[in-house]
């Protein structure tokens, strides 16, 4: 009897800790069959960079956002924030101010959009989807105007260095930056006392504010970070494209939000992995890069990426199912 | 028994197996026509478990269930409410911002015409009929968010009579009703009786059980372990039954000294309260009675800094301490096992240990990292004082049974080095073994020096285990008694005034 028992624990043990690892069994399978079927150019510098690049700018903003989806918010404002920033470097740069000065005007303002954010959400109490709904369109509505709609180049070794650079001559930049976004997210997230809290607020956020928890000015710094490293991702899509245009980084919130969710973490908050957000960004990208190379039409790609979403977010629902069912 | 016909649901051998508990072990019972059966156990006994195999949510593992004679093979809540069987849960299901009447039909509306028309007038009327064969008078065209807990209760009731109903489960139902209102379900269920429905009812205020229930049974550690005929017996000799040995006290109440002042609280006037005035005294219990809606649940949020204080004054060791927020309690050493553990308490979805420590992350690790190790050693430390049940402390709090979550509440303030604990309601739907469990730590609290606010509306409860009684009622204090000197018809006769 007690050996039933202990079977069925670690038969639940089991399914729980195969979540982030499954993400990086179907991700390993998609890298060999697209070095495969894409060979010779799927492992080329000529591909691969450009798609680590691209990867790592959408990786440093899911990293952050996760952190905010944990707390039970959400952000959907990070594209226009793209958008905003990247004219904002534009025009800074135009008018002439060193490069390090840009960097930091950029960041602060992400911060102060992401700060927007949490006091409508924390202090207000407007839900998060309709606060950032609502911001999504008034940065990129910034944007315009101050652009009046168009390109604008941005060129500046500093901006250049954001997305183009490299590390010791081989690695590039943006990846350098994912690093170090993932690590600490990952300390913040997994060991810290703040972590801690996040996922206490995304589990019971009344609970968590009759234990003593700050509630509002954890998720209030949540949107604060999320909005700065936003702006960080703005840079780095300047930088990679050289110029500064309001319509950058649109739709780009849905595809962060998708890997995010594909990487295992609920809406409505207390579940979710740093590590299995990376998962779910690596998935996506190479899924789009792989359906590029092999000149899959634009159009399909949607419907694969669409299908792909709903299909590894069923079966964490089927299995949640069984296991259910089981207890 | 000789009549079998009159057997409406056997369920025979029921087993069914937890991830490391075996929850039911081979239970069999047999429920006789407008027969009300009464079923009692601990914390995880088995109860709750029986019956959601009966309304489907869970499968068993082995066993058969036969209707009527008839063997009925219940896969989902839809073949238990064909068969006609309803539970009444405890947390209700009632859909606030409804009608009583749309309530009541609610995914059944009546329609006419070709196009399928709700019919209000008809359901209405249906609605109105409902509520008169069970004597209650309710609006039907009331919004349910505005009714009592226990009215909300008789529209579930309604709601599950509005089709015929065979067997009909209530778990705990009187768990949030005044003593008015428990005679007034009371009559409800006799009504029901009458009408030939069968009833199952849990509770574990045994006192009730003795006044309703035809027979009994009795679960233990997933085994039934007695029947009785409720004429047959005693309450000594169920509660022996129920924990498995005999309990000569049920109220363990030690004499601990008391000593200086440690909270004065002077003219408190917030949301639902009206200028309170109270002392509490190092190793004292100072209990707080009143009925729902006295304002008891308002006093402990603007004790706790939940609610905002309007004007007043509290003063901890002397000094005056400005509660502005639940942090700033728990900083003044003052700690909350709130009313609804699940929701106000627990992180469900989180562990034990990261539950224990909820209230103290500042002091998980030196720096800003949590030292896991010593967090482990920490919540083992507590759960050992404590003794709380569970196979380790990385268990999803979810998973534990009533009592034991409550213990775990309260080892997230002992953790956090609470000296004034704040209990609201701290035994409510807990049974008989855990309840003696949480009376001794709160003794031995108040004999290691803390100070106890326990808010209850048991009157055994209260009379027994409090040093000092303060009665509640309009937001308003209007009675103080000395244990010595209290009795239930003064506490009752205060709290309605």
């Amino acid at each position: 009897m007690a050996e039933n028992a202990n079977a069925g624990i670690s038969k639940k043990r089991h399914f729980k800790i195969n979540n982030t690892a499954i993400l990086f069994i179907i991700l390993a399978g998609m890298f060999i069959i697209a070095s495969y079927v894409g060979r010779p150019f799927f492992f080329s510098k000529l591909n691969l960079i450009p798609m680590i690049n691209n990867l790592s700018f959408i990786g440093v903003v899911a990293a952050v956002l996760t952190m905010v989806m944990v707390t039970g918010e959400i952000d959907f404002s990070i594209g226009g924030n793209i958008g905003l920033t990247a004219c904002l470097t534009a025009l800074l740069l135009e008018r002439g101010l060193p490069g390090w000065l840009v960097v930091v005007i950029v960041l602060a303002t992400g911060a102060a959009m992401g700060a927007f954010n949490g006091m409508v959400v924390t202090v207000i109490g407007v839900n998060s989807m309709i606060a950032t709904i609502g911001t999504m369109f008034i940065w990129r509505g910034i944007g315009y105007t101050l652009t009046n709609g168009e390109s604008i180049l941005a060129m500046n070794p500093v901006i250049d260095y954001i997305g183009r650079g490299f590390v010791f001559k081989v690695i590039p930049f943006p990846i350098v930056l994912l690093v170090v976004v993932f690590t600490i997210t990952y300390i913040v997230m997994h060991h810290s006392k703040w972590g801690r809290k996040i996922y206490a607020i995304g589990s019971n956020p009344l609970a968590s504010f009759l234990s003593g928890i700050n509630v509002k000015k954890v998720k209030f710094i949540g949107f604060l970070i999320c909005g700065m490293t936003a702006s960080l991702g703005g840079l780095i899509l300047t930088s990679l494209t050289a110029v500064g245009m309001p319509q950058h980084g649109q739709g780009l919130e849905l595809l962060i939000i998708s890997s995010i969710i594909l990487g295992g973490t609920v809406l409505g908050g207390g579940k979710g992995t740093i590590l299995g957000t990376l998962a779910g960004v690596f998935i996506l990208s190479v899924l789009y890069n792989f359906l590029t190379i092999m000149n899959i039409y634009y159009f399909y790609m949607q419907i694969v990426q669409g299908t792909i979403l709903i299909l590894i977010v069923s079966t964490y629902e089927m299995k949640q199912t069984m296991i259910r069912r089981r207890t | 028994m000789s009549n079998s016909n009159g057997i409406v649901l056997k369920m025979e051998n029921i087993t069914k197996t937890f991830p490391g508990v075996r929850a039911l072990d081979n239970v069999s019972i047999d429920l006789h026509k407008g027969e009300v059966l009464g079923i009692l156990g601990e914390n995880g006994a088995g109860k709750s478990t029986l019956i959601k195999i009966l309304a489907g949510n869970y499968i068993k593992d082995s066993g058969h269930i036969y209707i009527d004679g008839k063997e009925l093979d219940i896969k989902g809540p839809a073949e238990a409410m064909v068969s006609g069987i309803r539970v009444i849960y405890q947390e209700l299901n009632t859909i606030d911002n409804l009608t009583v009447t749309e309530n009541i039909f609610v995914g059944e509306q009546i329609v006419k015409g070709p196009l399928k028309i709700v019919d209000w007038k008809a359901m209405t009327e249906q609605a109105r009929a409902l509520l008169d064969t069970l004597s209650v008078k309710l609006d039907p065209d009331a919004i349910v968010g505005d009714l009592s807990v226990s009215q909300k209760q008789v529209v579930e009731i309604a709601k599950a009579i509005s089709k015929e109903a065979k067997i009909m489960v209530m778990d705990e139902p009187t768990a949030a009703l005044s003593e008015e209102e428990i005679k007034s379900l009371f009559n409800i269920i006799k009504t029901l009786k009458k009408r030939g429905v069968s009833i199952i009812y849990i509770s574990h205020r045994l006192k009730e059980v003795f006044e309703i229930v035809d027979r009994v049974i009795v679960l233990r550690d997933g085994k039934k372990v007695g029947v009785q005929k409720i004429q047959e017996t005693d309450h000594g000799k169920l509660v022996a039954l129920m924990v498995g040995r005999d309990i000569k006290d049920m109220y363990p109440k030690k004499e601990v000294e008391i000593g200086d002042m440690v909270m004065d609280v002077k003219n408190l006037s917030a949301d639902g309260i009206d200028s309170i005035s109270f002392e509490l005294k190092k190793g004292e219990i100072l209990g707080i009675f009143g009925l729902l809606g006295s304002g008891r649940t308002s006093l402990v949020k603007a004790l706790f800094g939940a609610n905002k204080i309007k004007s007043g004054q509290i003063f901890i060791n002397g000094k005056r301490a400005v509660i502005k927020d639940p942090s700033t309690a728990r900083d003044k050493r003052v700690g909350l096992v709130p009313l609804d553990r699940k929701a106000e308490g627990l992180a469900l979805i989180m562990g034990v240990k990261e539950n224990i420590t909820l209230a103290n992350i500042k002091d998980l690790g030196k720096s800003f990292l949590i030292n896991r190790k010593k967090e482990k050693q920490r919540a083992e430390k507590w759960v050992d004082e404590v003794g709380i049940r569970t196979p380790s402390v990385d268990q999803e709090v979810n998973s534990l049974s009533g009592g034991n979550q409550q213990k775990v509440v309260l080892a997230k303030w002992l953790e956090s080095g609470s000296q004034i604990i704040i209990l609201n309601e701290p035994t409510r739907g807990i049974d008989v073994g855990a309840k003696i469990e949480i009376y001794r730590l709160i003794e031995d609290l108040c004999e290691k020096g803390s100070s106890i606010i326990m808010i209850s509306s048991e009157l055994p409860e209260i009379l027994s285990i409090a040093d000092r009684i303060i009665t509640m009622n309009k937001g308003r204090f209007t009675g103080q008694y000395l244990r010595k000197e209290a009795s239930e018809e003064k506490l009752l006769q205060k709290a309605c005034l």
